[in-house]
């Protein structure tokens, strides 16, 4: 069974006096293990379709379903539940709580789901370090690069254990090494944890490294490659 | 963590989160000053009137109120004052021959209530004797010595060893003039009394009226005030026969005055509170605007509306605890300071004594205000926080994410 199905998925925005349809019976499934991109010009839905994908916004039709379940069928703190122990986040920016330190940021979404105490400080550790940042525990956001914060921001969507980790954009704000460091942590992680990762992406070093390439263009799929 | 993260967010801007914790703590400690000294005249209006001539507990024939005249006498007066200096708890009993009468000097005359005293009695009971501004409080071979207010002095323009002429009505209904020597001049802060009551000897006025100790009043002092009550009780079931009067029954202004005083200092802090619950929605509502994003990236990654809505009302009541613990600190120490020597206010004496109230008020704070101050803040914290947190509450994450 595929991990993701989306079946005729539209989104219509009627906040204007004309309608934007950022996404056309878009129709795509994603299987375990999968590092693809979701690509597109500005304005082609792909912010759209990955918050459709994590519960952020509704579909005004089409359902998707994730490892069988209907999201659909969730609704207000059950939706909220559900991101917490099945969806991981990666953003393009505030990523973190600038208060908590890189251990309490990950650690937090672990509390979110009453994780104990010794068991989050372990887990956060762990996954700090494999992020390669385990000598920079209690630093804050505000004393880390922003490709450091990337990378706890990845260790937290990894810390709630998700099937999936969607990343919106997550290269924009980083410079070239930054980026290329982030991304192979990602790909490792996926190779290492079989972990799906799902990119919105118009960054071209993020579309090197996808295996699969799939293009929106005014809200359709008009392209799905597999590259690797 | 969450408490952790509701309180490292308050200080994320320090300097518009030092603002409102100040301007909480300077509100709540100027009114927790000026209740301070709203109840501390309170109290020294009580404490002066009391000290004064009003004692704690009062006795008199029931009808001794309506003319107070000689006639109106408490049956057994002496041997009952005794029977009641002899109680636990009292301290002091003096036995008053009190009637109305009239005082003239060469140029002018007054009505006065007439008081005969035991002097030794009545320094157990009263403070008069403290305030003589001249002479002496009855440290006088004088048979006929008199004791009287500055305020009269200076109106029926007598000195100290002056003559004063007392003119009252006999046991009999005789008209009676006596003449008395000015021994002393006492200033007692009212300066209402201080022109209606003279002060004699009692063996002196007893003489006067044929030889008979006339007792219209016994005024008893007790060892605190906690015993005022009980012991008013005691005294009404054993003397159901006789007006017994605790000072707020005998004299309702001032007990009524004072209580004002304590209500009003209330009313005070609640408007204080209104302000503080204003500035700190403002507060809260601008932070949770300059959140937005973050608030959605939480929303996003699983953090529920309710722990959110809690979060953001857990920020309100820090802000508002520290502003209320500075504020309280502030005020406690204040009136710890000023309590002991009081604060001099003789350039408004004589608003003051038209009151009844001393030139030197002590402020004080009964402990009860500050628990009722501390759950008041806890109170305006929550209510302050409500609209904020409904705004994070009911934000869109995509939306909140995107938020520029």
């Amino acid at each position: 069974m595929a991990l993701i199905k989306v079946e005729q998925l539209t989104k219509t925005y009627h906040s204007t006096a004309v309608p934007v349809h950022a996404l056309q019976n878009v129709n795509l499934t994603f299987e375990r293990g999968e590092f693809s991109a979701v690509v597109g010009p500005s304005g082609s839905g792909k912010t759209t379709f990955l918050n459709m994908l994590g519960g952020l916004d509704k579909p005004t039709s089409g359902q998707i379903f994730i490892d069988g379940r209907n999201l659909a069928e969730l609704k207000g703190s059950a939706l909220t539940e559900y991101r917490l122990h099945h969806i991981g986040f990666v953003f393009q920016a505030y990523n973190l709580i600038p208060v908590f330190s890189a251990l309490e940021n990950v650690e937090f979404i672990m509390l979110l789901q009453g994780v104990g105490k010794k068991e989050r400080r372990k887990r956060a550790q762990a996954l700090l370090e494999a992020v390669g940042l385990g000598d920079r525990l209690h630093s804050r956001p505000t004393q880390l690069s922003g490709g450091q914060q990337q990378r706890v921001a990845v260790a937290r969507a990894l810390a709630s254990r998700p099937e999936f980790v969607l990343a919106d954009e997550p290269t924009a704000n980083l410079d070239s090494h930054s980026a290329a460091e982030l991304l192979s942590l990602m790909e490792n992680l996926n190779k290492q944890f079989n972990m799906t990762f799902i990119f919105s992406t118009h960054d071209v070093r993020v579309i090197q490294r996808a295996r699969r390439v799939i293009t929106l263009h005014d809200g359709k799929v008009e392209k799905d490659e597999i590259i690797k | 963590m969450l408490v952790s993260l509701a309180w490292k967010n308050i200080w994320r801007n320090k300097s518009r989160s030092l603002v409102v914790v100040l301007a909480i703590a300077f509100g709540l400690w100027g009114g927790l000053f000026s209740d301070g000294l709203m109840i501390g005249m309170g109290e020294s209006m009580v404490n002066t009137a009391i000290d004064r001539d009003l004692a704690h507990i009062q006795i008199h024939r029931p009808d001794y109120d309506e003319t107070k005249g000689i006639h109106r006498y408490i049956p057994n007066g002496l041997s009952l004052a005794d029977s009641v200096r002899r109680m636990p708890h009292v301290i002091g009993v003096s036995a008053r021959t009190r009637f109305t009468g009239i005082a003239s000097s060469a140029t002018s005359s007054y009505p006065v209530q007439i008081t005969g005293i035991i002097p030794e009695q009545e320094k157990k009971v009263t403070r008069l004797y403290k305030r003589i501004v001249s002479g002496t409080y009855f440290a006088s071979k004088h048979k006929n010595a008199i004791v009287i207010g500055q305020k009269l002095a200076k109106r029926l323009r007598l000195r100290l060893h002056s003559k004063i002429v007392l003119g009252f009505e006999g046991a009999h209904g005789e008209l009676i003039n006596i003449a008395c020597r000015v021994i002393g001049i006492y200033h007692s802060g009212s300066s209402r009394f201080d022109e209606s009551n003279v002060f004699l000897k009692q063996n002196y006025l007893s003489g006067v009226l044929g030889g008979r100790t006339f007792i219209h009043e016994i005024a008893i002092r007790c060892q605190k005030s906690a015993f005022v009550k009980p012991i008013t009780a005691k005294l009404k079931a054993r003397y159901p026969k006789l007006l017994v009067q605790s000072w707020q029954e005998r004299d309702p202004m001032v007990a009524f005055t004072s209580s004002l005083m304590i209500e009003y200092s209330y009313f005070f802090l609640v408007f204080i509170l209104l302000a503080v619950l204003f500035g700190i929605t403002n507060t809260m509502l601008m932070s949770v605007v300059d959140r937005i994003r973050e608030l959605g990236m939480l929303m996003a990654i699983g953090m529920k509306q309710s722990r959110i809505f809690v979060m953001i009302l857990l920020e309100s009541m820090f802000l508002s605890l520290s502003g209320g613990f500075a504020g309280i600190v502030l005020g406690v120490l204040t009136i710890a300071l000023t309590k002991h020597h009081g604060i001099d206010l003789s350039v408004f004496r004589a608003s003051l004594e038209s009151f009844g109230a001393s030139a030197i008020i002590y402020p004080t704070l009964p402990l009860e205000m500050y628990i009722s101050l501390t759950v008041f803040i806890v109170l305006t914290a929550n209510i302050a926080g409500i609209l904020p947190a409904l705004k994070a509450i009911h934000l869109q994450p995509a939306e909140a994410i995107r938020s520029v």
